[in-house]
Order: C-alpha cells, then structure tokens, then sequence
C-alpha cells in the first residue's frame, strides 16, 4: 500500500495538469475549458469533454483554481484510495479468520470427546508402557490400527526399499515357484526315481490339499 | 554296548536365516557373513572353516553389505545405518546415521583409508576411516537413481556405481561423474521393467564387469564408456558378484542357485591371440538365490536364500587330491557350544530351545514300555511345552541356559541377561524373574549352570568368567575369573564338572583355561593346539577333560594331574581314523554315561559316536598304527559275525549314522539312561525356504 501510494504521488506531481481538468470537470458545465491538458489525456472519458469543450464558448479565459484546492483534492484522492485498499484488506482478513474458524470446527467435530482426551492426559503411567507395546493390532473386520508416530519417514523409506527388493525378486514377473516343485523335481530326475512331493510324502499331501481347498475357496465368490 | 530307550525329539522348529553378503579378509582369513535377521558370523578358513564368532542380531537393524578394513569390519543396511562391530565383545561398537536413506552397498578403497556407501536417494557418500570411528567427508555427485552397487577402481582414483538401466563412473577427486555405461533391458516382458545392475566390479584396467537383473553379464571399457562383450548366463537375475586377487577370474551368482566362472584367457589355442573374458565353469550348488560370493585364492564361496554357506574348492590350485580339495558344505550355523541353541536338564527331562526372539521349555514324554532295538515304543505321555518366554527389546537373544535340576533359566542378549527361577509341581509350572541382578552381569557370552544349581557362570570380557551365587530367589556376584594370558578374544565354550570343583573355558585364542572354583583362582592352562576346540566335556567321577578340536582331534586332559591321559597319548601315537578326520562338521557336544564310566557320548550335526574307552589297543595286523580294523562303520557287519569273530573286529568308536537326511543338535544320556537326540529333518527347513525360481525341465 506504501508502493501504491508513492505511485499515486509520483502521479499525481506528473499529472497536475490532468488533475486540473479533473477538478474543472464539474465545472465545464459552467463553460471552463482548458485545450492545453487536454493533449495529456487521450481516454475516451475526456474527448467526450473535449466535445463539450468545445460546443462551450472558447473565449473565455481558463479557470483559475489555486495550488492549495488541487492540494486539498489531490489528497482527499489519495485518503479516498487507502481507504479503499484498507477496506479490501479488512475484508480478506475477515474471510481467512472465517475460513480457519471453519476448519478448527471441523477438526473438533473429528477428534474424541473432550472428556476421553482428558482421561487419557490424567492417566500417563497407565497407558505408556500400553503405547510402547501395542503399535499395531487389528480390529474386527478387515481394519488395522497402527500409530502415526511410528511411521517417522526414514521407516517408510526403509519400507520403500524393501518393498522394491521383493517385488523385483518375488514379485510378479519373477517366474517363482514352490519348494514343493523344486522338491518334486529333485525327486523325480534324482538317481531313485519316485513321484512328486504330495504322492511320497503325508505331511506335502496334507499341505497340497488345503492349498487346494483355498485355492477352491477364493474362486467361489467370483464364479 | 548297550541299549538305550532313545526320546526322539522332533518338535524343535529351529528354521535358519538366508545369507545376504559377505566379505573375505585375505590378511586374517577371516569370512565375515551376514544373514537376513541383521546377525553377522566369522568364519576362521585356517582352522577347517571353523564358525569363530556370532553376533546376534537385532530388530532394527538390516544388513545389506559387509567390508572389511584392516582388521575392522563395518556393514550398512537399510536402516540408512553403517556399523562397525567389535569383534573381542561380539556386539556392534557404534552406528552412525548416514543420512541418505537406505543404504545398499558398502565399499573400502585397497589403502584402507576411505568407506563408500551407495544410497536410495542416489548419493555416493565418502567416509573417512580414523582410528577409532569413521568421519563423513562429502558427497559425490548426485545421480537421479538409486545406487545399487559399488566397485572401487584398485588405484583409488574411480569408483564404477551399478544403478538402474546404468552404470556411472566417477572420478573420487572430483567427484563428478565421468561417463555413463547404458545396460539394456531384458527382452519380451522384462522389457518394460528397468534394469537392475546388482552388481559391478572395477578391475585394475578399467574394465567395468556388471551383473544385472536381466540375466547378463556385460564387459565394459572403463574408459571409452562403450560395451566389450555381453554374456547371457540365466533367464534370472545376476545377484553377485566377485574378482579373483588376480584378476584373472570373476564369479557371478544367479537366482536359479548357479555360480559361473569367467576366466580371462585367450579363448583358443593359436599364439598371439588376445585374451578376453570368457565363461568357463558352471557351479550348482544351491537350490535358490546365490545373494552373496567371494572368491578366495583357492576356493569359491557362496551363500544365500537357502542359507547353506558353500565353499567350492578349485581343483587346479590344488596339487593332489586331498580332503582339502573336496567339496565342503556347512549347512547351518552350527552349534558351537555345549548348549547354544539347546539345552538339556538332565535330571529333570527338560529341553530348552533358544530362538533368536524366544525361549521354548518342553517336557519330554514318556514310555513304560520296553522293546527291541529300533522298535518304536508308545508314549504314555506326550511331550508337553511348558513355557514360551519371549524377549524383551530388539536385541536377539545370544546364549541361554537351563540348570541340570530344572529349577533356573537364564538368557542373555548383547544388552541384559536376564534370569528365572522355575518352579514345576505336576503339572504346574511357575516362573519368578530374579529382579536384583549384580551390577557386573550386564551381557555374557555364555552361560552355564553347576551341576548342584548353585552358581551360574557366566563368561565375560576378555575371556573372564563371573560367578554369580544362587539362593532360594536371589543372585549374588560372588567372583571373576580372570585368565593369565591376558587374551580379549571372547570364550566360547564353558563346561564344569559333575562335584562342582573344576570350571573349564575355552576362547577363540584355541586357549583353555581350567579355574578351581573352591578356591576361586586358575587352575592350570591346557597346552595349547592349532585348531579351536568345538566341544568340551568334564568326565563326572574321573574329571578327564575330553576336549574335540575343530580339525576333528580328540583328547583327554587329566585336570587332576594336569597332564593328557595315557588313553589320550595312545589314541594320538595310533591316530584317528581317516573317516574320522574327514568329517565335514565339528563335533558339538560331549557328553558321558554314569552307568558306565567307559563312555564318552559325543555328536556332530549328522551323527552321534559313543567311544568305549575300553577298546583302544594296538591291533596287530595293522602295523600297530591304527588301533581299528578296516572297516570304522561296521555295526552292521559286527552284527552278523559270530560271536568268536568280533573282538578282532571291534574298536572303541560307535557311530550312529541314521540322522545323514537331518540335523542332530543333542544327543545326551538322561540320568535315567534314556537317550535324548533332537533332530531337525532337512526337508522340513526346505519347505520353509523362500519361493525358489520356476525351471520346466523336460519330461516332469
């Protein structure tokens, strides 16, 4: 606002002949012209004045208006822009002040109740070695909880990379398979030929048919 | 000899971690190995690749890369950490936060002077080496990918950095990248994936060797940026890779379990022809991912996800063919105490099984009936577990022990050691931690209770021993045992005998020392032998000290008398038998029967032996030389000969053979006579292995 009104200055000392013609605009219905500003302004506002300059009588001698009233005007500009800015400011400020009270609602209406945050802050001894021990357990259904806390930046970082070692190794397009087939291979091109693991022995055959069974089982939902 | 009712145990689930890296140190001979679960292992290659050295590991820490310098060694994992470990104490001596994400890779330059880290957010960070800790220095250019792998050029001047679809060499004085080596892509559907270069090496004449997920193996000009030969070696990925001192061999290991060999010779015979790199010798010794490789001057080793560490020796560096040059598989971190993954209380038919995260005690079961040899008998009562402790903190557990009686329980980690008294009445079992520890006990090494469960040894720093009292509830330090030698090696092996007045030790120095635990001061000291000794035993009524080595020799050591015994220096002027000595694992536990004071009970990973002392004699159709026949196995022929012909026929040593498709960890006499041998069948840990690679083979 400092910027706008040094500007405003810097016009107002160039233009004082533009301000002239401002400040005698009310007064050209009185018949006062003044051609020699006029070259100075070329918007469409002041040819229109320019005309009625000029339908006005040319003889008679300009206006005379002192240093002090185009002073007192000059100002009154100015006071009248800052306190346009001002207003605008205010507004804003009045916009982001409802906007965050909004927010800080809205993030009340999220958090536990007031009376829970209170037993829980009263009650430190009982809850640290809790908090220490349980970071992640699963509630009922397909949901975990997990702390935010724990999950500082270099852990996932460290997750990252050790999700990317996986996938690259055992993910897919990996071309893996089970021990059970590299067994049953073994068994099969070894020196004593003999089938597969699940045929030869009773604890592969147990595991094969309940791999079978879940195998069955996730198909059912889908078919 | 004798029969025993035998407790098969088969309930331990002990499952072994997959080998991630490793690093060789020519100037000690020393193999650093680390697994998946963040514990590192020293392995001795002059002492019959004798497992020195386990440190455990710990929740957070992830291990991604070993290096040695000097004598220290230093890894970095993805915990965006580097380590440097002390090795006299068998615990990480400090961890410095890197600051550049997960780390993938660590290297030294040959001077020793400087550390190279390769990081997730594509900086090549440089480390100074001091005397006692390393010193950031600053940071080579950053690239846009992450850094996978690292390779020192010998000189110091370059470092070669293995990334995604590209290798970058950097000038370390400047630090500004000095050319970019463009890997292609996989075809058909890897297309669409980058590449992974897994692994780089920098030879001596700038030639760039790289190991992709692809499947290649390329040869680059260092110089000129630009490709020399490509060699496609599997449909899978290249893990690792590693250069002969010479630089005239470099191994690579894939995915599918295979190491291949690349020789630098002139590929065909005609004089003046270049030499180039060419593929010569395949290796398949594992069933999954080779993930770590080094070659040594006579051997290859590799390790990986199916955790077996295998040295493969190179025939051509070796002159005849001797037990040396035969292929040599260590399948597991073999137990190398008496009671490191499992102990016994043998009063009270209790077994304790040591995981890295917890402790199990079991009940064994029990059988009125009686049988023939090799019946199964019925169980009256099942085996029954007890108690499942779990650990407290990230640190795993390093040794635990259980009292003969079954009435205290004791672990330590690198952090706290912490002790239970056990009361069982029936079928109710109780157990009270002791709060109030002695100050001094902070972490042990090893630990082991006296026979009457009224001290707990527990070995320290510098190979020193504390005693610590045990009354009803409560523990008191009462001494420490402090060896002459002044050695800072770390004791490995504890054992005391059976009326309470002899505790034996033994350190990674191959030194055994023999405390008074009357009067509480040295004893005497066992002279000392080349190889490490692997399991020790205090016999209950004669206190002979049976000590086995890692290079499989056997001795009896009078504590009394402080001298070997005569059936000790006979067994040593006839020599052990051939099949003997050429046994691929140390024996692990030594035992004895108090029915019959004539028998030493002693196992390995794959049998257990019973030696009747009774039986060493000169045979003299033999040349007085070896004091058994022909055949060492021959119970089964023993068996069908007939009465009059087996004395000639007879030697002292007993073997059990039946556990070659398991791993035996105990095989120990029950004061009740029983027999315990808890095993692990091999083909239960593969069905736990990770996912192997998918090969059609024809005709299955």
């Amino acid at each position: 606002s400092k910027i706008g009104f040094l500007a405003f200055i810097a016009m107002a000392i160039n233009c004082t002949a533009g301000i002239e013609v401002l400040v005698a605009a009310p007064e050209r219905y009185l018949g006062v012209k003044s051609p020699s500003s006029s070259n100075k302004f070329n918007s469409a506002n002041m040819t229109d004045d320019f005309q009625l300059h000029l339908d006005s009588s040319d003889d008679d001698a300009p206006e005379e208006v002192t240093f002090e009233e185009s002073k007192a005007s000059a100002l009154r500009s100015m006071k009248n822009a800052l306190e346009t800015s001002k207003r605008e400011k205010d507004l804003l400020k009045e916009k982001r002040r409802k906007r965050q009270e909004l927010f800080q609602e809205q993030k009340k209406r999220r958090l536990l109740p007031a009376h829970i945050l209170e037993e829980i802050d009263t009650d430190p001894s009982k809850n640290g070695p809790l908090m220490t021990h349980a970071s992640c357990f699963s509630l009922k259904g397909n949901y975990s909880v997990m702390r935010v806390a724990d999950q500082s930046s270099s852990n996932s970082q460290q997750q990252t990379a050790m999700d990317f070692i996986q996938a690259r190794l055992y993910g897919p397009g990996s071309q893996r398979t089970t021990n059970n087939e590299l067994l049953s291979l073994q068994n099969k091109r070894g020196p004593n030929k003999s089938a597969a693991m699940q045929f030869v022995n009773k604890k592969w055959a147990k595991a094969e048919k309940l791999k079978k069974q879940w195998i069955q089982k996730q198909k059912v939902p889908s078919s | 000899m004798g029969e025993f009712k035998v407790h098969r145990v088969r309930f331990f689930d002990y499952m072994p971690t997959a080998i991630r890296a490793m690093a060789f140190n020519a100037h000690t001979e020393r193999l650093a190995l680390a697994r998946m679960d963040g514990s590192v292992e020293i392995f001795n290659f002059t002492d019959h690749y004798f497992q020195e050295k386990v440190i455990p590991g710990k929740d957070s820490r992830s291990i991604e890369s070993l290096c040695w310098v000097g004598g220290r060694l230093f890894s970095a994992g993805l915990n965006g950490e580097i380590a440097e470990y002390d090795l006299e104490n068998l615990r990480p001596k400090y961890s410095l936060e890197a600051y550049g994400g997960p780390i993938w890779t660590i290297i030294s330059n040959t001077q020793g002077t400087q550390l190279a880290i390769g990081c997730e957010d594509g900086t090549v960070k440089l480390f100074e080496v001091l005397e006692e800790h390393i010193q950031f220095e600053r940071n080579l250019d950053r690239q846009k990918g992450r850094i996978i792998s690292l390779s020192w050029h010998p000189s110091g001047t370059h470092i070669a950095a293995g990334m995604m679809d590209m290798i970058r060499v950097f000038d370390v004085p400047t630090g500004h990248a000095v050319q970019r080596l463009l890997v292609d892509r996989g075809f058909g559907g890897s297309k669409s994936r980058e590449t992974v270069v897994w692994s780089v090496a920098f030879l001596s004449d700038h030639t760039v060797v790289s190991g992709d997920s692809a499947g290649k193996v390329q040869v680059w000009d260092g110089h000129t940026g630009t490709l020399v030969k490509t060699h496609l070696v599997t449909k899978w990925d290249v893990l690792a890779l590693s250069v002969s001192k010479d630089e005239s061999s470099v191994v690579a290991g894939t995915s599918e379990g295979t190491v291949i060999q690349f020789q630098f010779i002139a590929p065909t015979l005609h004089q003046q022809q270049d030499k180039e790199w060419v593929r010569t010798r395949t290796f398949k010794n594992h069933t999954h991912d080779v993930r770590a490789l080094a070659e040594i001057e006579t051997a290859i080793v590799s390790g990986g996800m199916d955790t077996h560490l295998v040295v493969r020796p190179l025939l051509e560096k070796f002159d005849e063919k001797s037990h040396a040059s035969g292929l040599r598989k260590i399948h597991f971190p073999h137990v190398i105490a008496n009671n490191i993954n499992l102990s016994c209380a043998k009063k009270a038919g209790l077994l304790l099984f040591q995981f890295p995260g917890q402790l199990e005690l079991w009940r064994l079961g029990d059988s009125d009936e009686h049988g023939k040899p090799g019946d199964r008998l019925p169980l009256k009562r099942k085996p029954e577990k007890l108690l499942l402790l779990k650990r407290k903190g990230e640190d795993h557990i390093c040794c635990s022990a259980l009292s003969s009686c079954g009435g205290w329980l004791a672990y330590s980690t690198v952090s706290s050691v912490r002790i239970y008294r056990l009361q069982t009445d029936n079928n109710n079992i109780s157990i009270t931690k002791v709060s109030k520890l002695p100050k001094a006990l902070h972490s042990a090494h090893q630990l082991c209770f006296s026979s009457d469960s009224s001290k707990m040894f527990a070995a320290s720093s510098q190979s020193s021993v504390l005693v610590i009292a045990l009354t009803q509830s409560e523990c008191k330090y009462v001494h420490t045992l402090k060896p002459k030698s002044g050695s800072r090696q770390p004791i490995h092996l504890m054992t005391t005998s059976g009326d309470g007045k002899w505790l034996a030790a033994a350190n990674s120095d191959c030194e055994i020392h023999v405390y008074n635990l009357q009067k509480l001061k040295l004893h005497c000291i066992v002279p000392v032998y080349g190889s490490c000794p692997s399991a020790m035993g205090i016999h209950p009524t004669t206190n002979n000290m049976t000590v086995v080595h890692a290079d499989q020799q056997l001795f009896e050591y009078s504590i009394v008398e402080k001298q070997y015994t005569d059936w000790s220096r006979k067994l040593q002027k006839q020599g052990l038998h051939n099949v003997w000595l050429d046994r691929d694992t140390p024996v692990t536990h030594v035992t004895f029967n108090s029915k019959n004071p004539n028998q030493v009970v002693l196992h390995d990973m794959h049998m257990f032996c019973i030696i009747d002392q009774m039986f060493i004699h000169p045979c003299p159709c033999h040349n007085g030389l070896i004091g058994f026949s022909g055949l060492f196995y021959n119970q089964m022929t023993l068996r069908s000969l007939s009465e009059q012909e087996r004395p000639s026929h007879l030697h002292a040593f007993k073997i059990c053979k039946t556990f070659q498709v398991s791993l035996l960890f105990l095989a120990s006499l029950l004061d009740d006579q029983s027999l315990v041998v808890v095993e692990r069948p091999l083909l239960a840990i593969t069905s736990q292995l990770p996912a192997p690679v998918r090969q059609k083979k024809f005709a299955t």
